[in-house]
């Protein structure tokens, strides 16, 4: 984490729904700022220097899709996160293409917005990362090879599997949420009755272990899995 | 559009009434020919007694010679083509411009009277005349030629033919030109309908030029869609308006639990039926706006369906292998449809997420994509319990679900989102006989992707 707290701006109406945004910020070491309208909201978006902005889309005054454009033309870097109870696939993937860098479903799980918010944070302050090789200790990820390799051992994995563990590398040592997975490797933006993802993840957790001989993906109780294949199990 | 050849209306009823005028414009001169024909029939009558009329004060006076003599007169000043006049003393010519008495002619009477004047034809040319053998036994033959008349006659039948020609022709031409006016403007209306049924519910008509009738019609027609399209938009902003005002209280609980701190398992079950709750409104929602947009084409992008279906398998067949089941994927590579994406992965997961429930340790999943003619067929097929015999007919309803799985989770709205989304992407699903379990066949119109 950089030495200033990033400031989160907060566009939302509902007072409740206000308070747990507020609240996950803070959880993430961040600093709120809430606006209640749509105006308010690009008003703020356009003076603060914000990390993270999340907006509503039924707000008085407009829909915070339409403000993402708004937004970045004012000159912000801000990463734009839609929260909103338009929640179904279609219109996830009408924000996404309207420039959305995430879109939360209300009811949201604060746990949820929390591993939503910290990706967002760390994707902000990522410095351009095009290394080929991501070492954790032992475990050695090459991206343009597609391989994984503990010490010198090969573990073989399928693209898929790559694909998440890759995701899992970016996101090393803090929660992924179920749905986040769904969203960013299958590309999947519904919810599924089944939990599909975690017979993936256990597979590949298996692969990962048989040959490090420790734990790489743990379980962080019922809000996903974390990715740390340097923690000591306590 | 409708593929069968229209038969225009317009064009019968338009050939109708020509061919009524046409019929009594050539009565008409049916009438006119029969006058002209009698008034010049008259006329050549009238010519034939002045001249027997004329013989007939000669011969008062001075009998057969003054007949000789007033007809070699008239022989000498008259051309022979005209008029025939011929007087005989039995066998034998006294005067007149034919060499003997024409073939076949009978006479009668002895008077000067033009009555009983008969038709005959000498050296081919026609004529009428009086044919009379006078006191004493002298043939006596004053005839005029037809030849004029019924040249003339001739004449007229061939303008009457020519006029009634042209009007067959005239009507023809017009009922064409008329009908196709009439048809382009229906043609125009139809093609807005089937724009509309299309899905492309804003299509309008261009402002009419003329305020006619069709122009009416036309007014009518957009007032209609007009009036659909609203019903349509307010349809559009009740779905989103439900979902905003359930989901936002819905969160408010949600929040709410977050703050209780010490029931773990019972806030843990909370939250699960909340989301159970949203799954169950999001098919709904999803239900009614797939079958709002159906045969939409607006927001539908080619996809490679096979691709996709590749991707739900895998993201699914772990799970069946670990639940005991054997799935087989066989997919046709590089099939395209149009269609959302989204909501194809949406109808694969849903049939996949039925099939694992439903399937017993050791059954079979089979799942197929592959060419068809003009379609692209994805089949999902298990040999588990299948659907009992009567649901079959109501399964695609909402909310059905059988008797026998009351214990099992569901809302059964998963094959009723199948159905909507298959219908909004113009595919027809049906239900395949299969010795053992269920199986579910879906056509999509195939995508041909240039190069």
């Amino acid at each position: 984490m950089t030495q200033t707290r990033p400031k989160i701006l907060i566009v939302e109406d509902d007072a409740v729904a206000a308070q747990a945004m507020e609240q996950a910020a803070r959880d993430v070491g961040a600093v709120p700022t809430l606006c209640g309208t749509y105006d308010a909201g690009l008003q703020a978006a356009g003076q603060g220097d914000f990390a993270v902005i999340l907006f509503d889309r039924m707000l008085p005054g407009g829909d915070g899709v339409d403000a993402i454009a708004k937004v970045r033309a004012a000159g912000s870097t801000a990463l734009v996160m839609v929260v909103s109870a338009l929640g179904r696939a279609q219109n996830k993937i009408e924000g996404l293409e309207k420039g959305a860098d995430d879109y939360l479903a209300k009811p949201f799980d604060p746990d949820e917005l929390r591993a939503r918010l910290r990706a967002l944070l760390r994707r902000k302050n990522m410095v351009a990362l095009d290394n080929d090789v991501i070492v954790f200790g032992d475990l050695e990820i090459r991206m343009k090879a597609r391989t994984v390799h503990v010490g010198t051992t090969h573990i073989a994995i399928s693209p898929k599997e790559f694909k998440l563990l890759s995701y899992f590398a970016s996101n090393a040592g803090a929660v992924v949420t179920r749905m986040q997975l769904l969203e960013k490797v299958w590309n999947l933006h519904f919810d599924p009755q089944t939990n599909v993802v975690d017979v993936h993840v256990g597979r590949l957790r298996r692969k990962l272990e048989n040959v490090a001989g420790r734990p790489i993906i743990h379980t962080a109780r019922g809000e996903g899995y974390i990715f740390d294949p340097v923690q000591v199990p306590e | 559009m409708t593929g069968a050849r229209v038969r225009s209306a317009s064009l019968r009823v338009m050939l109708l009434v020509a061919s009524g005028i046409i019929l009594l414009s050539l009565a008409a001169m049916a009438v006119q020919y029969r006058v002209t024909a009698q008034s010049l029939d008259a006329r050549q009558a009238e010519l034939l007694r002045a001249d027997l009329d004329a013989f007939a004060a000669l011969y008062e006076q001075r009998r057969i010679v003054a007949l000789r003599q007033a007809i070699e007169f008239r022989v000498a000043t008259t051309p022979p083509d005209q008029v025939i006049y011929l007087l005989m003393d039995r066998d034998t010519k006294l005067a007149g411009n034919i060499a003997g008495w024409p073939a076949g002619l009978a006479r009668d009477g002895t008077d000067f009277t033009a009555d009983g004047a008969q038709p005959f034809d000498h050296a081919g040319q026609p004529y009428v005349g009086v044919a009379r053998e006078l006191p004493g036994g002298f043939p006596f033959l004053v005839a005029r030629s037809r030849a004029d008349t019924l040249a003339t006659l001739a004449d007229l039948r061939r303008l009457i033919g020519w006029v009634a020609l042209a009007l067959v022709g005239v009507a023809l031409v017009a009922g064409w030109l008329v009908s196709r006016a009439v048809l382009g403007r229906i043609g125009r209306l139809n093609a807005l309908a089937d724009r509309v049924a299309d899905g492309d519910l804003s299509a309008r008509l261009p402002a009419p030029r003329s305020h006619d009738e069709f122009a009416v019609l036309q007014e009518h027609v957009h007032a209609m869609l007009d009036r659909i399209e609203s019903l349509n938009r307010a349809t559009h902003r009740l779905s989103d308006a439900i979902a905003h005002e359930l989901r936002t209280p819905l969160n408010r609980i949600q929040q709410r639990l977050t703050a209780l701190d010490g029931q773990g398992p019972q806030v843990a079950q909370i939250h699960d039926d909340i989301r159970a709750t949203v799954r169950i409104f999001d098919a709904l929602l999803d239900i009614s706006a797939a079958e709002a947009a159906k045969g939409q084409r607006p927001g539908l992008v080619p996809v490679n369906l096979s691709e996709l279906v590749e991707q739900v398998f895998d993201l699914y067949e772990p799970l069946a292998d670990d639940s005991g089941l054997l799935c087989t994927a066989d997919i046709t590579p590089d099939l395209y449809v149009l269609g959302e994406r989204s909501l194809l992965a949406q109808v694969l997961t849903n049939l996949l997420d039925n099939a694992i429930k439903y399937c017993h340790h050791g059954d079979g999943i089979q799942v197929s994509v592959h060419a068809e003619g003009d379609r692209h067929i994805l089949r999902v097929s298990d040999t588990g319990p299948g659907i009992p015999d009567d649901l079959r007919h109501q399964m695609f309803d909402r909310f059905t679900r059988a008797e026998r799985d009351r214990g099992t989770a569901g809302h059964g709205l998963g094959l009723a989102l199948v159905q909507a989304i298959a219908a909004r992407h113009g595919a027809k699903l049906t239900l395949p006989d299969t010795p053992k379990g269920f199986a579910i066949q879906i056509s999509c119109p195939k995508l041909v992707i240039p190069g």
